[in-house]
């Protein structure tokens, strides 16, 4: 059984990496040039195919954490906190993947690196909010206590992914809005390129944590081991 | 040119970050349940002696 699992993880992050590199290639040279004067701000417009695509796993992955924490607060489960821990860690490090390729991308677009702008603040909030939650976990040592505090501090801070969502919508933020009433910032050729990246990244994701889960389980067996040695 | 450049070059060493820390984390997991199953299997013989 275990040796079937493993075959099948490992197709998945096979799959995984050619889907991505599938993605970068669309994201840098396939897909159409945008419609811009200044040459910079041509190449500049090519980062935000990854940038929104880290954006969204950040997101997904802290929903995740959520329900994770619900599923936990109801069956007392550890299989609930291992999911809600293993994608809070895979969101936190997405998050920060989004503040420093938006800030890269701030530079040619605004000439700034960053502004104190609604969208900006918050998703810089938002990493520090689960910072702290990958630190409550380390501060804590009884599991079932720790397991109990993450569930519902991972309750309360996934309300940062909808405030975050909405953010561009309700205070007319700097960042430019990609999909609104007005109609989508993108052309129809960089469609495809968008939401091959979303799928891309979406089965990343899916990788990455069927690799944490397993990490957890392991360390799991080997605490288990260690208390039948103790007795 | 170089924004696009080190946009990307920052997504995958973060990428990589994440992906190297878990093998590291594996490794030394699976070497410490290899001792600790390696101390298991001691153990009745040990008792017999």
């Amino acid at each position: 059984m275990k040796r079937k699992n493993d075959t099948w993880l490992m197709a998945l992050t096979a799959l995984s990496a050619v889907l991505v590199l599938l993605a970068l290639y669309l994201a840098l040279a396939g897909a159409p040039e945008a419609n811009l004067q200044s040459e910079t701000g041509r190449y500049a417009q090519r980062i935000i195919y990854f940038h929104i695509a880290t954006a969204w796993v950040g997101f997904l992955a802290f929903f995740v954490t959520f329900v994770g924490g619900v599923g936990y607060l109801r069956s007392q489960k550890r299989g609930w906190d291992i999911v809600a821990l293993s994608s809070a860690e895979i969101g936190t490090v997405f998050m920060l993947g989004v503040l420093v390729s938006g800030s890269i991308w701030a530079k040619p677009a605004w000439g700034v690196w960053w502004v104190w702008d609604e969208r900006l603040t918050i998703s810089l909030i938002q990493f520090l909010v689960y910072v702290g939650y990958l630190m409550l976990r380390a501060s804590v040592d009884d599991p079932v206590r720790r397991a109990r505090f993450a569930a519902v501090y991972g309750i309360v801070a996934f309300i940062s992914v909808p405030i975050n969502f909405v953010a561009i919508r309700l205070w007319r933020s700097q960042h430019p809005l990609m999909f609104g009433s007005e109609g989508g910032g993108l052309g129809p050729g960089m469609m495809f390129a968008f939401f091959f990246c979303l799928i891309a990244f979406t089965i990343w994701y899916v990788t990455l944590m069927a690799h944490r889960i397993r990490l957890e389980r392991l360390r799991d067996d080997a605490e288990h081991l260690k208390q039948r040695i103790m007795g | 040119m170089g924004y696009l450049v080190a946009a990307y070059a920052v997504l995958w060493a973060i990428s990589f970050g994440l992906v190297f820390s878990m093998v590291l984390r594996q490794r030394k997991i699976q070497a410490e349940l290899q001792t600790l199953r390696a101390m298991i299997e001691d153990e009745p013989r040990s008792e017999r002696k």
